[in-house]
């Protein structure tokens, strides 16, 4: 079966996930240990000019890129591009959610492409990030789970 | 203070183009389950978002002298990485500007396996806080009430 394909004024199927304190600390110590900084120990935090720890920026782009694998498989994995910009700070315990809205669907080089409008935001509905991201249209492979087991 | 006056030393006598030069590690298995399982994706394609790659190599040239808190990110993703593959990135300063007053650095950073595979391409757009002067984070507490 072929995925839907996506037209303008879709929306993504959302991700949604809570912010703790033990995975702001672990996200700044997995894949490469930038030590303690201001996403995970309050005193670097105060000392550079914040009361509280927040949660990076990456760690919300992890989110949208859920979102974007969960949406469009491989069409995202392979040539999928995506620019945020954080805007508002992330705390432990918020609950973010990942959203996507389709906002032009073109051809490019020959094939769809589909372009969105992309963003975060909290439990009170705030935008925490917003940006664009694109993709081909949505497709079911999904062959780096396949290569990888 | 006008805006000319307040510009970094620093952030001025850094190039557009400066060539922030190469790293490399593996990205073993165990650093993409460890990833995974903190994103709760356990399918997650790319799990150098973590890796910081333009932060890493911008900070192993210019961390006595500067900072560049993270105000935003753009990237292109080819082709995803391979557990126990090593991986080689390289940087550049892309871009720098003046926005609203405060200074930006575009610090840029290319991802290849040790196949020749592309991995990604990321542009950090960075705060540019030279150490000493402002803590990193004064802007966005102004901004953002922290």
């Amino acid at each position: 079966m072929m995925a839907a394909q996506l037209n303008v004024g879709d929306r993504l199927q959302p991700v949604t996930h809570e912010v703790t304190d033990d995975k702001m600390v672990e996200f700044e110590k997995v894949v490469w240990d930038r030590g303690r900084n201001s996403h995970s120990d309050i005193n670097v935090a105060k000392a550079d000019g914040i009361q509280r720890t927040i949660a990076s920026g990456q760690n919300q782009m992890a989110f949208l890129h859920e979102m974007m694998e969960r949406n469009f498989g491989d069409a995202w994995v392979y040539g999928g591009k995506i620019s945020a910009r954080y805007i508002h700070p992330v705390y432990a315990g918020d609950h973010l959610t990942a959203n996507g809205l389709v906002t032009e669907v073109s051809v490019v080089d020959g094939k769809p492409r589909v372009t969105l409008q992309i963003w975060c935001e909290n439990q009170d509905g705030r935008k925490t990030s917003a940006g664009t991201a694109s993709a081909g249209q949505p497709s079911d492979a999904r062959s780096w789970i396949t290569a990888a087991s | 203070m006008s805006e000319e006056a307040a510009i970094s030393k620093v952030w001025e006598s850094i190039p557009v183009g400066d060539d922030l030069g190469s790293l490399d590690y593996v990205l073993t298995a165990q650093m993409v389950a460890d990833y995974r399982r903190v994103v709760d994706n356990p399918h997650a394609a790319y799990p150098t978002v973590a890796a910081r790659h333009p932060a890493n190599l911008f900070y192993r040239k210019y961390a006595a002298v500067m900072r560049v808190p993270n105000m935003g990110h753009d990237s292109e993703y080819f082709n995803p990485p391979v557990a126990d593959k090593r991986i080689t990135i390289t940087g550049r300063i892309a871009d720098k500007y003046i926005r609203r007053g405060n200074t930006y650095l575009i610090v840029e950073a290319t991802a290849v396996d040790e196949d020749g595979r592309l991995i990604e391409r990321s542009r950090l757009v960075g705060l540019a806080r030279e150490v000493g002067k402002e803590a990193a984070h004064a802007n966005i507490a102004r901004k953002w009430g922290t």
